[in-house]
């Protein structure tokens, strides 16, 4: 599939600080690209020079074949970006709001006219149509400004961290919606700190750490990138400490934590984990009342990749 | 078990609480920079400008003086001015047009007019002045200006009339000394006369008085018992002369006939005594008479001058003598100018730059912050359309609003526009957008609102209290006097009083829209330049 989003180099520094170090990214056409990070990782300026707030200092980008820098004013007709705040204007009404900004487009009044009432539709907001858009609560807010940011239908759409914040209904609406505008065509580029939702949401995943891409695929690949310890919990019914110290000296295992009757073990195989491990208990002559392997989650792997320290 | 922790029960003073909390403001006060400018410069700003405005009076008020008269006093008069502290002297004129030009311009502020035959009109005891012409424009140096003049006549006014007083005095005295020599002399001669003829009066009563005892010794010694001559005694002799009977001898009878005839001396001499002291009478009933008709004739010649003066102030009324310098005002601009008057146009210019200011502090920064500029700036429109846009905006909004301002100022305090409505809105569009235009350039350069704020501090104070609106900036130091110099609202309050109160031409303002069209190039380029799209 051809890529609408290149980057090459992509460098952005702050004086002596380096926000984003020379990344390379392809994001194809017709894809949710999730975009992951720690805070402070450099997510927010990357989104901000592609979408040409920021200038980059070095490295090119192109959206759809069009030069970030050079050819800006194209790049803006061609993109939409849900900012992480409201970034509206408060005083105005939901419609106003969205003709205001057609009008900014460059659009014809008789089409604004038509595309509000379609996208006030789509984003469930026709009948708060007159309303003040300031008084609109958190999760109507991120509609309207889901629904101003797809204005001049683009073919890419920057989404940067659209759901934080917002109840669960509201998160599970913009995803619906995010899913609903990806399959109409708009190629989708998506920040999030919530692991679970880029999973389930995103076609290929980069994450950005202190300035680099530390890891780019599909959630699968990412996985299968990364050499993480599995985590198989074991309910017995009388686990003892010598059934415990021997556990540990399996070449397998790499660390037991015991809590009642439920043990943790950490192996660093997965293959055939449930059959080696039920061997061994039946061997100890330990009854097992339930062996769980758990599967690698995202937030596992991104943990892993980021170093659990906490950022700024 | 019984809940324990390491807290401590709840006072209702807690001095380490209060500590705590004290601490954490210094720290938090140290930190906001945004605050920190608007707490100390404000203080020094307000100290400095009412420190030096309201202790100092205006100085150097630029003054012309037209002289129609050329007395003594005139010179005098322009001499005053010249010595004043408050007044400079800038220009000598003939006439009251070229004064009025200069008036206008601003060039000079007082303009003093004294009028023909003003020393002559003085002299003859008539009141008369100097006509003074002020600009009204700055009340308080309007006010300095007057009371500085008013002081200068009321003092000449003060020394004529004292030398008047004192010339009066000096005639009256003199008159009265006079009185006195001349009543003086003439007593002096009536009592020359009178003693005069009081001693030929006693003389001739001693002259009498020896002639009659001469004439008694020869009488007595004619009839003494061995007299010295006998007489003859006749038949007819009375008894005195008969006891003593001699016989009338020549001689006796020439003794006889010498008594007698000493006799008829000393009557002569009685008649004589008789006249000398009627005519003493006389001399002096008539030197009385003489004296009264001189003391009259004196009266008539020496007394007349203070008599006419009397005469003069009764006349020309007290005022000329305790007043004769006086001082008129004649209106610099159509007639009865209030302040109010002159402080409408400032106050125009004040909130047209103090609204436009504070609109962009939301229209920039606010939206920046808020990320509703974000949005416009995703979309393909240019700087110069945001900019000009907001600049648009703002300068038609200030349009309105500084004709609402004008139209309540018209209907509440029935200000009059002497010039053109057009020159008015011709500077308050100018005026808008160069205001509009500062603002965005310093809503561009703060990253918020509350920056703004504080920034624009540093704009909306100067122009507040330098505009001229409420201190005069005349009687600033020279160094705010040039910070005023940089302001636009010197030169659109200078503009708008010319045109709504003195009646200016759109040519009279030219330099003033010139100026102002200059810091509006100059702060919309800066706009231009500063305004980045680059969100840091």
């Amino acid at each position: 599939m051809k890529s609408i989003l290149e980057t090459k180099g992509l460098t952005k520094k702050f004086g002596t600080l380096t926000a984003v170090n020379g990344i390379d990214l392809q994001v194809k056409e017709g894809e949710i690209f999730g975009f992951l990070g720690p805070n402070g990782a450099g997510k927010t300026t990357t989104i901000s020079m592609l979408t040409t707030l920021v200038k980059p200092t070095s490295g090119t980008a192109l959206v759809a074949d069009y030069d970030l820098v050079k050819d800006a004013s194209y790049v803006r007709s061609i993109i939409g970006v849900v900012p992480q705040s409201f970034s509206l204007f408060p005083e105005l009404t939901a419609e106003e709001n969205l003709e205001y900004i057609g009008k900014l487009y460059g659009m014809k009044s008789s089409v604004i006219r038509e595309r509000i009432t379609q996208l006030l539709k789509t984003v469930a907001l026709y009948e708060h149509r007159n309303r003040i858009s300031g008084a609109f609560s958190s999760g109507m807010k991120q509609r309207l400004s889901i629904a101003a940011s797809i204005m001049s239908n683009p073919k890419v759409l920057f989404m940067d961290e659209p759901t934080t914040g917002l109840d669960p209904q509201s998160r599970i609406a913009i995803r619906e919606l995010t899913k609903s505008l990806n399959k109409s065509g708009i190629t989708i580029f998506y920040t999030t700190h919530d692991m679970e939702e880029a999973e389930k949401l995103c076609n290929r995943i980069a994450i950005m750490d202190k300035g680099n891409i530390i890891a780019l695929g599909t959630s699968a690949e990412i996985k299968q990138m990364v050499k993480v310890d599995h985590t198989v919990e074991v309910e017995l019914e009388n686990p003892s400490k010598e059934i415990v110290s021997e556990l540990r000296k399996m070449p397998f295992v790499s660390s037991v934590h015991q809590d009642n009757k439920i043990l943790n073990i950490k192996v660093t195989q997965k293959e055939k984990i449930f059959f080696r491990l039920s061997d061994f208990f039946s061997r100890k002559k330990q009854k097992v009342l339930e062996i769980k392997v758990k599967e690698h989650s995202l937030e596992d792997i991104f943990i892993h990749l980021t170093k659990k320290d906490l950022r700024d | 078990m019984e809940h324990k922790n390491h807290l401590t029960k709840e006072k209702i003073v807690d001095v380490k609480k209060l500590g705590a909390i004290i601490q954490k403001n210094f720290t938090v006060i140290i930190r906001d920079k945004s605050r920190i400018i608007p707490l100390i410069l404000f203080p020094v700003f307000m100290i400095l400008i009412f420190g030096y405005t309201s202790g100092n009076t205006p100085k150097h008020i630029p003054t012309a003086i037209i002289p129609y008269d050329n007395s003594p006093l005139s010179q005098k008069i322009q001499q005053e001015i010249s010595n004043s502290q408050i007044l400079t002297v800038k220009r000598i004129l003939s006439t009251e047009g070229e004064g009025r030009k200069l008036l206008d311009t601003g060039k000079i502020k007082v303009l003093v007019e004294i009028p023909p035959n003003l020393g002559q009109k003085i002299e003859n005891g008539e009141q008369a002045g100097i006509i003074v012409i002020v600009d009204e424009s700055d009340s308080s140096v309007a006010t300095t200006a007057k009371q500085a003049l008013i002081s200068i006549t009321s003092g000449l006014s003060k020394d004529i009339s004292t030398e008047k007083i004192a010339n009066f005095q000096k005639s009256v005295d003199l008159a009265s000394q006079k009185l006195q020599d001349y009543s003086s002399q003439y007593v002096n001669k009536y009592a020359l006369i009178f003693s005069k003829a009081k001693n030929a009066e006693s003389s001739l009563d001693e002259a009498d008085k020896k002639i009659s005892q001469q004439a008694s010794s020869i009488e007595n010694s004619l009839d003494a018992p061995s007299p010295v001559v006998a007489r003859e005694v006749k038949p007819n002799e009375s008894s005195s002369f008969n006891q003593t009977y001699l016989p009338e001898t020549p001689a006796y009878l020439a003794a006889k006939g010498q008594a007698a005839s000493l006799r008829q001396s000393s009557a002569l001499i009685q008649d004589a005594k008789e006249n000398v002291h009627s005519a003493g009478t006389i001399s002096r009933e008539e030197d009385e008479k003489i004296n009264s008709i001189q003391s009259y004739q004196f009266q008539k010649n020496n007394v007349a001058e203070p008599v006419n003066k009397i005469k003069d102030f009764t006349d020309y009324g007290a005022g000329s003598l305790l007043k004769p310098l006086t001082y008129e005002e004649k209106p610099a601009y159509g007639t009865g100018k209030r302040n109010i008057d002159f402080l409408i146009p400032s106050i125009i210019a004040l909130t047209i730059f103090q609204g436009a200011v504070m609109g962009m502090g939301r229209a920039v920064a606010g939206e920046k912050k808020d990320g509703s500029l974000t949005r416009v700036f995703l979309t393909p429109t240019s700087n110069v359309t945001i900019i000009l846009g907001t600049l648009l905006f703002y300068i038609v909004f200030e349009i309105f609003r500084s004709s609402f301002l004008i139209l309540l100022a018209m209907n509440l305090f029935q200000i009059k526009i002497e010039g053109s409505l057009i020159a008015v809105f011709l500077v308050v569009v100018i005026y808008a957008g160069v205001s509009t235009a500062i603002g965005m350039l310093l809503s561009s350069i703060v990253k918020s609102e509350q920056q703004y704020m504080a920034m624009s501090m540093l704009v909306s104070m100067p122009t507040v209290f330098l505009g001229g609106a409420f201190f005069p900036v005349q009687a600033m130091p020279k160094f705010l006097q040039a910070v005023a110099a940089f302001l636009p609202v010197t030169y659109a309050g200078d503009a708008l009083r010319g045109v709504m109160i003195k009646g200016f031409s759109l040519i009279t303002i030219s330099y003033e829209i010139f100026i102002l069209m200059l810091f509006l190039a100059l702060t919309v380029g800066a706009v231009f330049l500063v305004f980045k799209r680059d969100i840091e």
